[in-house]
């Protein structure tokens, strides 16, 4: 009985962590590249309504996930013209995109409020309860895996590839990498609209499998604690996927403390993710000291001219 | 081939802030047309009709007045914290904190004479908020940590608290379908100067007069903008430009919580969560408009005020009130974009030199 139990908050907290943890990759690219992008919890929204009414309307499952990523890509793009290309400030666009996500998609998501889905991202194998941790494990949503999968590629991609070297010479240094010949503008705002997808991913995951459903507002901060976590995970893959367990295991934990016998206030224990959000990250920065791993040229805008 | 190249034009237009603003206004409309039409609605019926349920009688421009109160302190404090270069995403937060501290003390200490009694609720409004960036104000000061998740991560902590509140401690019995606590007394209600306008908007004045002073007149204010600047020139000055963050932190957060404790004492006469309906984000929106000038955000804060209220009204007719979120932040994004052709000029160069 206390297995199942374990195991079932194994469960929950891998599911709450490939949300978390594939929005916070994808702001760990867009940020490689120097631009911070505020516009996460936004992003996902766009993408869960998105994702939810294209596989309300048609039923097919690969389409919505594609609509999803392909929607929310497109939205950050709005945050990449105006930050790469115009050079506006980065924290008042990615706070709009913010805004502006969350307003747009409980507008697009009115009507669907309520709607019963017809398909959902399956698992790879069904168990119903499984009874050990390689049970928990090969009983995931196929987007766990996939999470798994990016979080290699894009360590390795990061590490080991041109485009990698290049996103982090931009992060780094734009001028210099101008001066070597690399394109500054383009790097950034395929790294933004990256971002985007992988945000859009999250939103995907969030109503066609996570919650099932769509409401107004249901990211519920899920956007910001991601930004948290890329500052958790010091701009590193790995660190953010173990950084991303932690928090959603603290999501998996808290509505269980209860029937684990704690006489809490339901309502207040709602708030303890975001307490301990905040606790973390002021421990953290304290630690660490200065040395955060931030890319030098985070939220500064690229000027050629100014040589 | 040619390549383009932009660079800051050396003479700027002054008023390039209000005029970005026109500009993002009619892109905001424009947008809120297109969603309009592809709802099935017609933009200009919905419009006319916000704009008369808004601006058209006395009655209505008082409530958007009233609804543009929290708006502009709430903008205006966060105007404060930005002179020394920093964010404040937790106002919709602190305006909750400030309803709640003003209920507090309300219910902890009787005053008899009520015009006092609501100085002194309005002022453990503001320290209410204060309160409630002191832990991301300190965290930022003391170890360098990010504000903007901190303050923001805040909204959701305080939110969570005052839904506890009202479902439990103060919990009105009385209120059975929206669980809030129970309303405040009468004699502390502010009163009204004409129509609905509330003395809260007088308040509203003052504030913006007084952070204009702050910001733009006093030494304050100038110790802000050298804090804020650069590092090196703020100890060349001899100023502890932590200390001033810090403070500037606790002002601007202590106005959105005065903004809370107005709009409670105004509209809403007890705590509940429709206490502020997104005003702390929405006046992150007025703030960034206006390049954080008091005045403008005095101004902006009254149109988005009269657009709140035209959202809500045009729900009767089956428009959500979304509606208004999406025209504003549309605008901010049209502002920001035009705002890039008065700052920059675009240069046209060869590549083959």
């Amino acid at each position: 009985m206390f297995d199942i139990q374990l195991m079932g908050l194994l469960n929950a907290t891998l599911q709450a962590a490939t949300l978390l943890f594939i929005a916070a990759l994808g702001e760990l690219i867009t940020e490689k590249s120097g631009i911070l992008n505020l516009g996460v919890e936004g992003m996902i929204s766009v993408g869960a309504v998105s994702g939810f009414m294209v596989a309300v309307n048609t039923g097919n499952l690969f389409l919505s996930v594609l609509i999803g990523i392909f929607s929310a890509a497109l939205f950050s793009s709005l945050h990449a013209f105006v930050t790469v290309i115009l050079k506006q400030d980065q924290t008042v666009s990615g706070l709009i995109l913010t805004i502006l996500g969350l307003s747009l998609s409980a507008l697009m998501g009115k009507k669907y409020v309520g709607k019963k889905l017809p398909v959902k991202i399956e698992s790879l194998i069904d168990i119903d309860e499984p009874s050990n941790i390689y049970e928990v494990l090969i009983s995931q949503n196929y987007i766990f895996y996939l999470a798994i999968f990016l979080m290699v590629a894009t360590s390795f991609i990061l590490k080991k590839t041109m485009f990698g070297r290049r996103l982090e010479a931009v992060g780094e240094d734009s001028r210099a990498a101008d001066s070597m010949g690399l394109n500054v503008n383009k790097t950034q705002f395929i790294a933004t609209c990256v971002g985007g997808g992988f945000s859009g991913l999250a939103g995907v995951y969030l109503t066609l499998s996570y919650v099932p459903y769509w409401t107004d507002n249901m990211t519920s901060g899920r956007g910001w604690i991601a930004l948290a976590l890329v500052i958790f995970g010091g701009w590193k893959p790995y660190r953010t996927a173990i950084g991303a367990v932690l928090f959603g295991f603290l999501e998996a934990l808290v509505p269980r403390l209860q029937t684990y016998g704690f006489e809490l206030s339901p309502y207040l224990v709602k708030i303890t993710p975001y307490a301990i959000t905040i606790i973390i990250l002021v421990v953290l920065t304290i630690y660490k000291g200065g040395r955060t791993g931030a890319p030098n040229n985070i939220g500064i805008p690229f000027f050629r001219e100014n040589r | 081939m040619n390549k383009y190249l932009i660079s800051k034009k050396i003479v700027t237009n002054d008023l390039s802030t209000f005029y970005s603003f026109l500009i993002g206004l009619s892109v905001g409309i424009t947008i809120g047309s297109i969603i309009l039409l592809v709802q099935g609605q017609n933009p200009i019926e919905v419009f006319s009709l916000m704009l008369r349920l808004s601006v058209g009688s006395i009655k209505s421009i008082s409530s958007s007045l009233n609804k543009a109160t929290p708006l502009i302190l709430a903008g205006l404090g966060i105007s404060i914290i930005n002179s020394v270069k920093l964010w404040n995403i937790g106002a919709e937060g602190q305006i909750f904190m400030g309803g709640i501290a003003l209920n507090f003390m309300y219910i902890s200490y009787e005053i008899s004479n009520s015009k006092l009694s609501i100085i002194l609720l309005l002022l453990s409004a503001f320290i209410g908020g204060s309160i409630c960036i002191l832990l991301p104000a300190a965290a930022k000061v003391l170890f360098g940590v990010n504000e903007i998740i901190t303050t923001l991560l805040f909204n959701y902590i305080i939110i969570g608290f005052t839904v506890y509140l009202v479902n439990g401690p103060w919990k009105d019995p009385n209120s059975l379908n929206f669980p809030a606590a129970t309303y405040v007394g009468k004699e502390v209600y502010l009163p009204t100067i004409f129509g609905r306008l509330s003395y809260g908007f007088i308040i509203c004045i003052l504030c913006t007069a007084g952070v204009y002073y702050l910001k733009e007149k006093s030494v304050f204010g100038y110790e802000l903008r050298i804090s804020g600047g650069s590092a090196l020139t703020a100890i060349y000055a001899g100023i502890n430009a932590k200390q001033k963050a810090f403070i500037a932190m606790l002002i601007g957060g202590g106005l959105a919580g005065l903004a809370g404790g107005v709009e409670l004492l105004s509209q809403t006469h007890r705590v509940s969560t429709g206490l502020s309906q997104g005003f702390g984000y929405t006046a992150i929106i007025v703030a960034a408009i206006t390049g954080m000038r008091p005045l403008g955000i005095f101004l902006v804060g009254s149109l988005f005020g009269a657009l709140t209220i035209g959202g809500t009204v045009i729900q009767t007719m089956g428009v959500s009130s979304y509606i208004a979120d999406v025209i504003q932040a549309t605008t901010l994004f049209g502002a920001l974009i035009s705002q890039f052709f008065f700052t920059y000029k675009i240069m046209k160069v060869s590549e083959d030199v």
